[in-house]
């Protein structure tokens, strides 16, 4: 109320008169107001302004959707409903002084306007005019109602509420209206003694088969290029591990080349050593490495430092070789390089 | 009319403005037919006819019209070049055999169904099936409509069942989900449409007879029910008697296959 008091006094100064006026005349007429309080001040004034449009917006409301509910009851040529809610409509229409009550008198023209052309349609309907409701009643009666009461309580028979139909009063009312259609009577064999519907299951489960296995291989290959593109970070990750330990070594004692074989071969693990030349194989193919021949013409492995990097990788003549490697070798490298710890230590084992 | 040629079929006039809407087929002329009909047997054609016949009987357990499209897809196939032939023969051992009638309900979308020739009588009825009791609703609701004048909102529909004990929006231990019922059942059987009322706020719907109601169901017979309900002559219903008596549609519907 507080809310609306504010905008109650922009909107209406001009009409506090009028309003004033009007409401005093109003509670003489029919007590509309009565029970709201009215004080003598302007401000109260505006208050029960803004209550009155209210009341007016809301009475218009339940006006309307009370045309609409009881639609068909006002339909029916036995009574005045309709002259009923438009006296109703006018006397809420002296106190409108505002667009969105006006709008909504508006909107009630609508829904009388368009009840009125319905019975209008009535009148024009030669001869006797149909009711739904006096059928309804025939019908019921045709059905076998057993009225619990009598014909005074017609009304709250319309509503359903009583009255008992007996358990066949649709088939009895099927039956007598069979004659007004000319229905094939339905195909059936030995009097429904066979259904004629199993076989459609089976293809159906048929089908079910199907689609699983098409979407399954739908899956497969996003499954493979995860799996490959995980892979392929464990690998550059491992690569960037090695050349780690890589440098690190060479840091250590930059003099002394690293033998390739000390360096990649895990004395403990064949699968592992595969794996550290499968790595290091990176680090050459990227020129993060090289390799070369010692003295004695063995393979030894080196950093190729940051700034050699560049110039390493435009002026160099690739050259590619391969590196083959069984567990009788691996064996006997171990036993010629007496090896007896790897250079770089598994992943796993660093991680922890 | 060469590009009808190459596409091996050309249509008769009457029917040219139909075939738009069924890219699958097109209606062969008589002469193709008669061509079609000298490269067969009599028993091959009345074989497929057969084939036809048994379909459209099991098709109509339930009510819902037979489109030529499925007839051609699953029983004519490669015979579709004389499918006038076929359905003619078809049409007549229903009429003949089964005392039925092959009627095409819609020239547009060519949909069939079959209605019983016979003339209704009571023992007959009592033989041919255990009633119905979805049946007397859809009589509720089409003497509504038509006594109404053919068109009828929903609203007034739901009101009247709600009289006779029928609330749309509950299960009723007879017909179910009714609403269901009336509006996509009879719908799809073609006893009723069910159209939008355009402009409407909310949202409206109307009632109309469907196809299927005005080859099968009988106007006449509805109001002289109406007239013994009410305890009047149906005559004083002057409009709806004459439109009983006047409309040939509804007394005989006319059978295309046939001619």
């Amino acid at each position: 109320m507080r809310k609306s008091r504010g905008g109650g006094e922009e909107e209406a100064p001009r009409q506090n008169g009028a309003t004033g006026r009007r409401r005093g005349s109003q509670l003489q007429s029919d007590g509309v107001d009565g029970d709201s309080a009215i004080g003598p001040s302007d401000l109260q004034d505006d208050e029960n302004d803004m209550g009155l449009r209210r009341e007016i917006r809301s009475k218009y409301r339940d006006l309307i959707s009370s045309v609409q509910q009881n639609r068909e009851d006002m339909l029916s040529p036995s009574n005045n409903k309709l002259t009923d809610v438009l006296e109703h409509a006018n006397r809420l229409f002296k106190d409108v002084r505002q667009t969105r009550e006006a709008a909504l008198d508006a909107q009630l023209l609508v829904v009388a306007t368009d009840l009125g052309k319905e019975k209008a349609s009535q009148l024009f309907a030669e001869g006797n005019a149909f009711d739904t409701a006096t059928f309804a009643e025939h019908l019921l009666s045709f059905m076998g109602l057993n009225r619990l009461e009598d014909e005074e309580d017609e009304q709250q028979n319309e509503r359903g509420a009583d009255g008992y139909l007996p358990q066949d009063a649709w088939h009895r009312l099927a039956r007598r209206t069979e004659c007004c259609f000319r229905t094939a009577p339905t195909f059936h064999y030995m009097m429904g003694s066979f259904h004629a519907e199993p076989p459609p299951p089976k293809q159906r489960i048929e089908r079910q088969r199907k689609v699983p296995s098409a979407e399954a291989k739908r899956i497969m290959p996003t499954q493979l290029k995860k799996m490959e593109e995980s892979h392929q970070e464990a690998t550059e990750k491992e690569v960037e591990r090695i050349l780690g330990y890589l440098k690190s070594y060479h840091q250590d004692d930059p003099t002394s080349p690293i033998s390739y074989y000390e360096f990649v071969i895990d004395p403990n693990s064949f699968s592992r050593t595969v794996e550290n030349i499968f790595h290091t194989s990176f680090l050459i193919r990227d020129g993060l490495a090289r390799m070369y021949l010692d003295s004695d013409e063995l393979p030894c492995i080196a950093p190729i430092e940051e700034e050699e990097e560049v110039a390493a990788a435009e002026s160099s003549n690739r050259k590619q070789c391969i590196v083959s490697i069984s567990p009788k070798t691996w064996k006997e490298l171990i036993d010629v390089f007496e090896i007896t710890d790897t250079m770089i230590q598994p992943a796993t084992a660093e991680d922890e | 009319m060469t590009n009808r040629k190459r596409l091996s079929s050309t249509q008769t006039p009457s029917q040219s403005r139909d075939e738009d809407d069924d890219p699958t087929f097109t209606q062969p002329s008589t002469s193709q037919v008669q061509r079609g009909l000298e490269r067969l047997s009599t028993a091959q054609v009345d074989q497929r006819a057969a084939e036809v016949v048994q379909y459209i009987l099991m098709k109509d357990q339930k009510k819902v019209p037979v489109r030529r499209t499925d007839l051609v897809k699953h029983v004519v196939k490669d015979y579709r070049n004389i499918y006038p032939e076929i359905m003619k023969r078809a049409a007549r051992s229903f009429d003949q055999v089964f005392g039925l009638k092959l009627v095409e309900i819609d020239t547009k979308n060519h949909m069939y169904i079959l209605i019983n020739k016979l003339e209704y009588t009571e023992a007959a009825s009592s033989i041919s099936s255990p009633t119905n009791p979805k049946r007397a609703l859809l009589f509720v609701i089409l003497s509504v409509v038509f006594m109404k004048g053919g068109v009828v909102r929903e609203n007034l529909i739901w009101n009247t069942l709600k009289k006779l004990r029928v609330d749309p929006g509950e299960k009723h231990e007879e017909f179910g989900d009714v609403k269901k019922l009336v509006t996509d059942e009879f719908v799809r059987q073609r006893y009723l449409e069910y159209v939008r009322i355009p402009h409407t706020e909310p949202i409206e719907y109307e009632f109309h007879w469907g196809q299927r109601a005005d080859a099968e169901v009988s106007r006449a017979k509805i109001l002289q029910f109406m007239g013994q309900l009410h305890e009047q002559d149906p005559q004083s219903w002057t409009q709806q008697y004459r439109e009983a008596h006047s409309s040939p549609s509804s007394a005989q519907p006319s059978t295309s296959s046939q001619r």
